[in-house]
């Protein structure tokens, strides 16, 4: 049951009234069946999968606490274990196709799958956090919970498809629900939820109707420079919009219960730098890559030049790969790895090139580039084909051809969607600032009046927009 | 023998500062704001080691040990090995 649909809105709705209803101690078994429950509902089957994570971690890590100077044989075993669950779920038929096309050289025979299987929502995710579970618990920073808490800390229905990818020392101590309520919890978690839903049914599948269209395999023209150019600021911005739409919307979920998320976004298409785009964007995979992969690479390697950029394509096309399976993704990532270490190599001559003034040159440059960079490497992330990614991107750099294959609603919309993202930082503040005054005095036009009006066309916006249901990007990740 | 935790206060805000090339203040996020990145927090931890004269082994750290001046205290006299 996705997100953006009636019947997960009149559910939450019921759900949320059931738990502020019920007394503390029965919120934490509410929780659990409501979760378990929510994941069934995308396919019953696969419920073992996160209990299975559940089971697995907990036996581990119970090896590893009773003594945390043993070897690291049980974290390896814990680690390994989770990774090959997510290999046969998600990668098993990209490996086979890989080693498949490698086999006549070493005339060993093809290897067999069997047929395609469905994929457990959110496996990603969860196995991520799990394998962050276990290494912080060899690294003593989390207690040895009973069983319980961490099936709910796996299954916790507002994070389970999409994240945000949380750790167990900020998620497990909300876990027992104890919360007496308070409005805020209500107005702040109504606001993320109406929001991303707009974000998501008015924006992004908005653009996602002409990205479709523009990306499409069967279009095998050279699109127009300024098509190409829109196509990749389009995706851009679905992207965007489809997965802070999602994140908002299980951030204000988890908020309605008295539960505060980590954020994944802080509008990253303001970045001014590579580095700095990667603390915007997706920011709890951006720190769980920092904290368990690049961070313990390069500790080792006391941060020389060339394990450091080494280390940062080879992590950045992991990030891609954990995307998905495919080589496009996988360069989609390694082309992010080579802009950090562009920018690296800049940062350590930079005292040889910039002084003064130039420097503030120097930024703006880099803020273009940064821009571009990732719309480029949205058109990779995006092509159904190498050759159509290909294709784009030569008619935005030198095969440049002027005309356009759409109507003028593509560019307008897409141009408007743009305009937004430059206001949004001041338009946030300012709303803060009246939200700030209105507060301070206790019940407010704002309160009573300006905020329900805004959820209801917010909602009205969400039943005249959602045509097609269409599934958020990153669930299929 | 290991510095103490004034020692290692100001030791921590000093190289801080030539990181950021600005004051750091008490209970200042260094990390979780984004002031320093992870590459930053490896020169933290070298210059700590210089200033200190220990041994930081990072293996078993994450950056956001380093995130306040409470936390690096906390974490150096936790981890850290006086130079032999």
């Amino acid at each position: 049951m996705p997100f953006n649909s009636l019947p997960y809105l009149v559910l939450l709705a019921v759900a949320v009234v059931l738990y502020w209803l019920l007394p503390a101690p029965f919120r934490r078994l509410f929780v659990l069946v409501a979760s378990m429950a929510f994941y069934a509902s995308w396919g019953i089957i696969f419920v073992w999968v996160p209990l299975a994570v559940a089971g697995l971690v907990y036996l581990i890590s119970k090896q590893i606490a009773v003594d945390p100077a043993k070897p690291k044989s049980w974290l390896w075993l814990g680690v390994s274990s989770l990774l090959a669950l997510l290999v046969f779920f998600k990668y098993r038929g990209f490996l086979a196709l890989n080693l498949n096309l490698l086999a006549p050289l070493f005339g060993v025979p093809h290897f067999s799958v069997g047929g395609a299987i469905a994929f457990p929502m959110g496996i990603s995710f969860y196995t991520f956090e799990a394998i962050g579970y276990l290494i912080d618990v060899r690294q003593g920073r989390v207690k040895m919970p009973k069983f319980l808490d961490l099936v709910l800390f796996f299954l916790f229905w507002p994070n389970i498809l999409s994240g945000p990818i949380v750790r167990a020392r900020e998620l497990m101590p909300q876990l027992d629900f104890n919360k007496a309520f308070e409005g805020r919890f209500f107005f702040e978690g109504l606001d993320r939820v109406i929001w991303g839903l707009v974000q998501k049914v008015v924006i992004a599948n908005v653009l996602g109707i002409w990205v479709d269209k523009g990306f499409a395999q069967t279009v095998t023209a050279l699109p127009f420079t300024m098509d190409g150019w829109f196509l990749a600021i389009a995706f851009g911005l679905q992207i965007y919009f489809d997965f802070a739409g999602y994140t908002n919307m299980a951030i204000g979920t988890a908020r309605l219960l008295g539960v505060t998320l980590p954020e994944n976004f802080r509008q990253p298409y303001h970045a001014a730098t590579p580095p700095e785009f990667w603390a915007r964007w997706h920011m709890t995979l951006s720190r769980w890559i920092r904290d368990y992969l690049f961070f313990p690479i390069n500790a080792k390697w006391q941060s020389a030049s060339l394990p450091l950029y080494l280390s940062l394509l080879g992590v950045m096309a992991l990030v891609g790969l954990w995307h998905g399976a495919g080589w496009n993704f996988i360069l989609w990532g390694a082309l992010h790895g080579s802009y950090l270490v562009l920018y690296r190599m800049y940062e350590s001559w930079k005292p040889l090139l910039a002084t003064g003034s130039n420097s503030q040159f120097a930024r703006g440059i880099w803020r273009l580039l940064t821009l571009i960079g990732v719309a480029c490497a949205w058109v990779v992330f995006r092509a159904p084909t190498m050759a159509k990614a290909g294709a784009i991107l030569s008619s935005m750099f030198y095969r440049l051809s002027a005309g356009r294959a759409f109507g003028p609603g593509f560019y307008a919309f897409t141009s408007l969607v743009v305009l937004f993202c430059v206001v949004e930082p001041t338009v946030l503040q300012r709303l803060s600032a009246i939200e700030g005054r209105a507060g301070s005095t206790g019940p407010s036009p704002f309160r009573i009046l300006v905020r329900p009006l805004a959820y209801l066309f917010g909602l009205l916006l969400f039943l005249l927009f959602d045509q097609n249901n269409a599934q958020f990007i990153y669930s299929q990740f | 023998m290991l510095p103490d935790s004034t020692t290692i206060r100001n030791a921590a805000r000093e190289a801080a500062s030539e990181l950021t090339r600005r004051p750091i203040k008490e209970g200042q996020r260094l990390v979780s704001s984004g002031l320093i990145d992870s590459l930053s927090v490896l020169k933290l931890i070298s210059l700590l080691e210089k200033k200190l004269h220990v041994t930081i082994p990072p293996e078993t750290l994450q950056p956001e040990d380093f995130d306040d001046l409470d936390l690096i205290v906390e974490t150096v006299e936790k981890v850290a090995k006086p130079l032999a």
